[in-house]
């Protein structure tokens, strides 16, 4: 079972989303634009937890935008499940919710805090509302706390605590499996047990040093209060049952020589994780819940990143345990992007504050229209650096590493302060930028972004940049013919989308645009080369109508092209920066200011 | 393994049927099951046994079963009998009619999605709102005074269901007045009683989705008294056990079918019976007969069943007795002389354990009017009965039993009663509200608790606290609203159940101190040590100039009257029956000339 679909109305910083989720849901967005509360508005359904009390919200619960017109209007909460036709006890427990029979089914479950039914006037206080919990369209088929209790949400707050609850018998997740343990130890087992226990405190209460002691004890006893009034004392392990040694039983780290408490809190987020993750499973197996929904805030907290990596990529699925239907819903906030390189990409519900709405709004990567190939691709390179696009305000999409190191520097140049204006410069490592501009795209996260591509002229024929546009093109345009369209034309056409393209590659564009005399300096300084290629280097700079295109890009490869921008980088100015990227990076500017 | 929440009582009761081989593989079965079940042969119990084994060992709630049965009757018996095995109702255990099922568990969740046409929320026409349309709709199509019947109409709908059949058209006359009728059914936003298994079939074979829901919901379906319910139940229970894979435990005995003019047909028990893919079980063992009257029964019937009293050494007595005077001189025999002498006959027999039974509500007046004359207290239980049982009539009757006294040993259940208000609500109700509802009633019901007070008072106190708040709310009660207002009007002063103290109308079934009045009808799964038929004239049972199938019936329905009886029968009759045309000699019924006869044979064999 899964979580398809999440709406919430005139809650915290919501005015109304409506956001299609995947298998698993990853929230991400900015400090203090809503993950929290996007959980607690999950929370108000599903989790168990809440008494009435919090359920009953008050008046800085609705969404601020309301201003001074709260009362009277409802906050509404809504989340649509769907994939549990193969378990017919979600079956039962979701019978009267369906919304629509499919396939596949969709079963809605609805908060709604709104002012009382029977009031027959406008509200006038809070006491006036209620809150109901139902399913499907009907709001008398109010949902109760058995399916919460078999259904729960379980919420990790931010890990900070594991230290704690992992010292605390009451609340250790050690507990239950102990307590299994101790369960299933036969009376033979025990009995056994319990004799080499025997044997053992027999044999410290009898060694020399351990009498002597006891002896010198009691001793001082006498000499204090006289034979009438000292109790004979011997030294021994406290009397000891099997149950009882058992719950002293403690998790151990190298080799056991250290306790818990010793050990880093990153090793105790990743052992109370592990703990938390066996008890889920036993819950499920022992009939106690049928579907967990786990969530995690900020797991980022406190784990060193390969380990979140790791952990995460456990918790989202993406190790293959070869189990069908998982009775696990993992639902994350984060904004690490080491979480979200991990993240499924269709689970991503990414947050962004809107100014003109004075609200938050949410989209997602669920519905985004990815093909398969799309999806493996975005997959394998989305690493941590990629990444940051899902946090960024504006993604420049380039080629490769040299436009990756040196339009950040064209930018500072320009006094176009990318991180400032939260803009990541990210490099797709070619030229297939379709993936990338569906997932940014309008049915995608809808993060503004700008493309750089180079023309690429081949012979006689179109230059490849002109199919490479097209397929973007069509993504955003219905019913056009590109056929009888050249490439000139079709890049006019991709300008207004924000796809620019230079005249042909850009190291030559750089170097007849100004920066010829600093290039020459870096292949000479990075380069061992001859007398001739020097002179010819010279002709070049001297001058660029000589200049040999390939025989440059030949050179600066040999150099490495990353290397290079990053030499490079230093010397561009303003007024050697080329139109189309100058283009480029105010058109992003203006889009996220 | 994690602890259930129910009761093991059901496994001491469970060691009992080890005794009887057909109550034991029942009890055992684990795929479908069909129970063949002759009169006084513990099916009941079975079934009750079998249910409370299903909840205990093979479902876990939020799963669960359906226990669908004829009436509401037959279903307030299977809850009290559920109750002492420690199980209630509850979200995943239905009990109730084939309406209740199909509006709770069909038409709410699922009709909306199916766009079913029909008006939501659902609004069940009142008894008068049914009649009235019908009765408009039928001088509309064919003149005031038209010949047709709504009993006709009523079987028309029930058992041919598809709409577009020759079948459907052949008689065209109730096609055309079925159709105008829903029409304005609908017109006024209502479904009637019909409707809504008519459209509980409609979703189940048109909507392949609703099996798999409805399978999780209910993967145990148990049907009682099958061969009373009709061809719509029929489809449902095939559909959702052959093609929705819900196991199907279903009860009955076609030889009790006797409500062929409603639509209810005793072969679809026995198709059922015959697939590969059930259990078959007969229940041979009549636990309530003595031997005579199961052999005479049988004759009586005309086919050879092969059942067995369990307690063959019991003396009985079998009468055919002839009255003059027609049928007031039979009621006033049966009052005077047969009554007398049962209750000296054995000592500890009460008026409770004697019952007259007659073909209809006429004959019930007469019967009525003589128990009357003779100063006997008595119960009737036929059409004429002032208010007709529903549930929430039944409920109010439960409440006042525990109001009168019930209260100090349990009986009935408080908590059983509030489950069952909470219940009326057309929908599921947040937990707060339940609590706060069932706080509620509590303190209703224990401010109420007298040991002698009038009825009147009771229901005017209980309508006041709550019942007319959730009358008021839940259009899905609007037809019992009617038959509440028909008891409050029969408890007013001036009416015929005026006098009538709290304890009566809790314990209004069952009373040791009350004769039974009943129809044959009505008289089904009922038992007695003495049954008095009155009325056995050809021209009453059975009727004159019956075709086939309905001789057939009336012999089921003479069947059933002789097989409530544990020790006495007696049959009156007086030769000639009283109509509208004056009296007519025609002579006795010719099922008694047959019984009479066979049981002569029989004796000259041994």
């Amino acid at each position: 079972m899964r979580i398809s679909r999440v709406k919430v109305s005139n809650f915290a910083n919501f005015s109304d989303i409506n956001v299609e989720t995947g298998e698993s849901i990853v929230i991400v967005g900015e400090n203090k634009v809503g993950k929290s509360n996007f959980v607690r508005a999950l929370q108000l359904i599903l989790d168990p937890g809440l008494s009435e009390r919090d359920r009953q919200l008050g008046l800085e619960h609705f969404w601020d935008g309301l201003g001074e017109d709260k009362l009277g209007e409802t906050i509404e909460v809504a989340i649509e499940l769907t994939d549990f036709t193969d378990d017919p006890r979600l079956m039962a427990h979701l019978n009267d919710c369906v919304v629509d029979p499919g396939p596949p089914m969709v079963a809605r479950l609805t908060y709604r805090f709104q002012p009382k039914a029977n009031l027959g006037r406008d509200p006038e206080t809070l006491a006036d509302y209620e809150y109901i919990v139902f399913g499907g369209d009907d709001p008398d088929m109010a949902i109760g706390a058995s399916l919460r209790r078999m259904l729960p949400l379980d919420v990790q707050v931010a890990l900070r605590d594991a230290e704690k609850d992992l010292s605390s018998w009451r609340n250790s997740p050690l507990r239950p499996l102990i307590e299994q343990l101790a369960t299933s130890l036969d009376e033979d087992a025990r009995e056994e047990i319990q004799e080499q226990l025997n044997e053992a405190q027999t044999e410290l209460a009898g060694h020399a040093e351990v009498v002597a002691t006891a002896e010198r004890i009691s001793e001082r006893l006498v000499a204090i209060a006289g034979e009438q009034h000292a109790v004979p004392v011997t030294l021994g392990l406290a009397p000891t049952r099997v149950d009882a040694l058992l719950r002293s039983l403690r998790l151990l780290i190298d080799g056991g020589t250290r306790g818990i408490a010793e050990a880093s809190l990153g090793t105790a987020n990743l052992i109370f994780l592990a703990l938390k993750s066996l008890e889920l499973d036993r819950l499920v197996t022992d009939g106690e819940r049928d579907h967990t929904f786990f969530v995690v805030e900020e797991p980022e907290a406190h784990l060193h990143p390969h380990v979140q990596r790791l952990v995460y990529r456990y918790f989202l699925g993406s190790v293959d345990d070869g189990e069908d239907a998982s009775p696990l819903t993992t639902i994350l906030t984060t904004h690490s992007p080491h979480i979200a390189s991990v993240t499924p990409i269709r689970s991503i519900v990414l947050l962004r504050y809107d100014a003109e709405q004075e609200a938050t709004v949410a989209v997602s990567t669920a519905t985004a229209p990815l093909t398969e190939r799309d999806e493996a691709d975005l997959q394998r390179y989305i690493d941590v650096t990629r990444g940051e696009i899902f946090f960024a305000r504006g993604v420049i999409l380039v080629e490769g590493d040299a436009e990756r190191f040196l339009v950040p520097a064209f930018a500072e140049a320009l006094e176009i302060p990318l991180d400032t204006l939260g803009i990541t410069v990210c490099s797709v490592s070619g030229t297939n930028f379709t993936p990338y501009v569906k997932l940014l795209g309008p049915r995608g996260l809808n993060i503004p972004h700008v493309v750089l591509t180079d023309r690429d002229p081949i012979g006689d024929g179109h230059p490849r940049v002109r199919r490479r546009l097209i397929n973007l093109l069509e993504l955003l345009e219905e019913g056009v013919n590109y056929r009888r369209l050249d490439a000139d034309a079709v890049i006019a056409r991709a300008e207004p989308f924000g796809y620019f393209v230079n005249d042909n590659t850009l190291e030559p564009e750089l170097f007849t645009g100004g920066l010829a005399e600093e290039m020459k300096t870096i292949i000479e300084e990075e380069l061992p080369i001859g007398d001739e290629t020097r002179e010819a280097l010279q002709e070049w700079v001297d001058d660029p109508d000589t200049l040999d295109e390939d025989r440059l890009i030949a050179l600066i490869e040999r150099v490495g092209k990353g290397r290079f921008a990053q030499a490079l980088a230093p010397h561009v100015s303003d007024d050697t920066c080329p139109d189309y990227i100058r283009q480029a990076l105010e058109r992003i500017r203006d889009a996220v200011t | 393994m994690q602890l259930r929440s129910i009761s093991a009582a059901y496994l001491a009761q469970a060691s009992e049927l080890a005794g009887n081989p057909g109550q034991q593989a029942a009890y055992d079965s684990a795929g479908h099951c069909i129970v063949l079940a002759g009169p006084g042969s513990g099916k009941t119990k079975t079934l009750v046994l079998k249910l409370a084994r299903i909840m205990a060992e093979d479902v876990r709630a939020p799963r669960g079963a359906a226990c669908i049965t004829y009436s509401q009757e037959c279903a307030r018996e299977l809850t009290r009998r559920l109750e002492r095995l420690g199980l209630r109702e509850a979200p995943n255990l239905f009990i109730g009619t084939v309406h209740g099922f199909c509006l709770r568990h069909l038409l709410m969740p699922y009709g909306r999605l199916a766009d079913l046409p029909v008006p939501l929320p659902l609004t069940v026409a009142t008894q008068r709102q049914g009649d009235q349309l019908l009765k408009r709709v039928g001088d509309r199509l064919f003149g005031v005074g038209h010949p047709n019947k709504p009993i006709d109409l009523g079987r028309h709908r029930r058992s041919i269901l598809d709409r577009v059949s020759v079948a459907w058209r052949e008689e065209e006359e109730l096609a055309a007045w079925a159709e105008g009728y829903e029409a304005e059914l609908r017109r006024a936003g209502l479904v009637d009683f019909d409707d809504l298994v008519i459209f509980g079939q409609r979703l189940v074979s048109e909507h392949d989705w609703v099996l798999p829901l409805l399978q999780a919901k209910f993967p145990v379906l148990a049907v009682d008294e099958y061969q009373d319910l009709g061809v719509a139940l029929h489809r449902i229970v095939k559909r959702v056990a052959f093609d929705g894979g819900v196991r199907l435990f279903a009860v009955g005995d076609p030889d009790q079918s006797i409500y062929g003019f409603t639509g209810a047909d005793g072969a679809l028990l026995q198709e059922l019976a015959a697939r590969d893919d059930v259990e078959r079980v007969q229940l041979q063992l009549n636990y309530r007969s003595a031997s005579r009257i199961v052999s005479a029964s049988e004759m009586a019937l005309g086919e050879a069943r092969g059942y067995q009293s369990h307690d063959p050494d019991r003396q009985a007595v079998i009468a055919f007795v002839e009255c003059d005077d027609g049928l007031a001189g039979q009621a006033a025999y049966a009052v005077s002389e047969i009554i007398p002498a049962a209750l000296a006959a054995k000592p500890g027999r009460s008026l409770g354990d004697i019952a007259i039974l007659y073909r209809d509500f006429r004959a019930g007046d007469i019967v009525a009017e003589a128990a009357t004359a003779a100063g006997l207290d008595f119960v009737r239980v036929d059409n004429a009965a002032p208010y007709r049982k529903v549930a929430l009539t039944s409920w109010i009757e439960d409440c006042a039993g525990w109001c009168a006294g019930g209260w100090r040993e349990a009986r009935p259940q408080l908590r059983g009663s509030l489950d069952r208000w909470l219940g009326f609500h057309r929908a599921r109700i947040s937990d707060e509200q339940a609590r706060v509802e069932a706080q509620r009633l509590t303190q209703l019901l224990w401010s109420l608790r007298t040991d002698d007070g009038l009825a009147r008072d009771f229901v005017a106190a209980l309508k006041a606290g709550m019942l007319d708040a959730l009358m008021a709310a839940e259009a899905s009660l609007s037809d019992q609203r009617e038959q509440v207002g028909r008891m409050v009007a029969a408890l007013a002063i001036g009416g015929p159940l005026a006098d009538l103290d709290l304890a009566s109308l809790g314990g209004r079934d069952g009373s040791p101190l009350h004769l039974n009045l009943l129809t044959l009808h009505s008289a089904k799964g009922c038992e007695y040590d003495v049954v008095i038929m009155v009325g056995l004239d050809l021209g009453s049972l059975p009727w004159r100039n019956e075709l086939p199938a309905a001789r057939r019936e009336s012999r089921r329905l003479f069947y059933v009257g002789l097989t409530r009886a544990r020790d006495e029968i007696h049959m009156l009759y007086s030769g000639f029956v009283d109509t509208p045309r004056g009296r007519m000699h025609w002579g006795r019924s010719p099922f008694l000339d047959e019984l009479e006869e066979r049981m002569q044979e029989a004796e000259g064999d041994e």
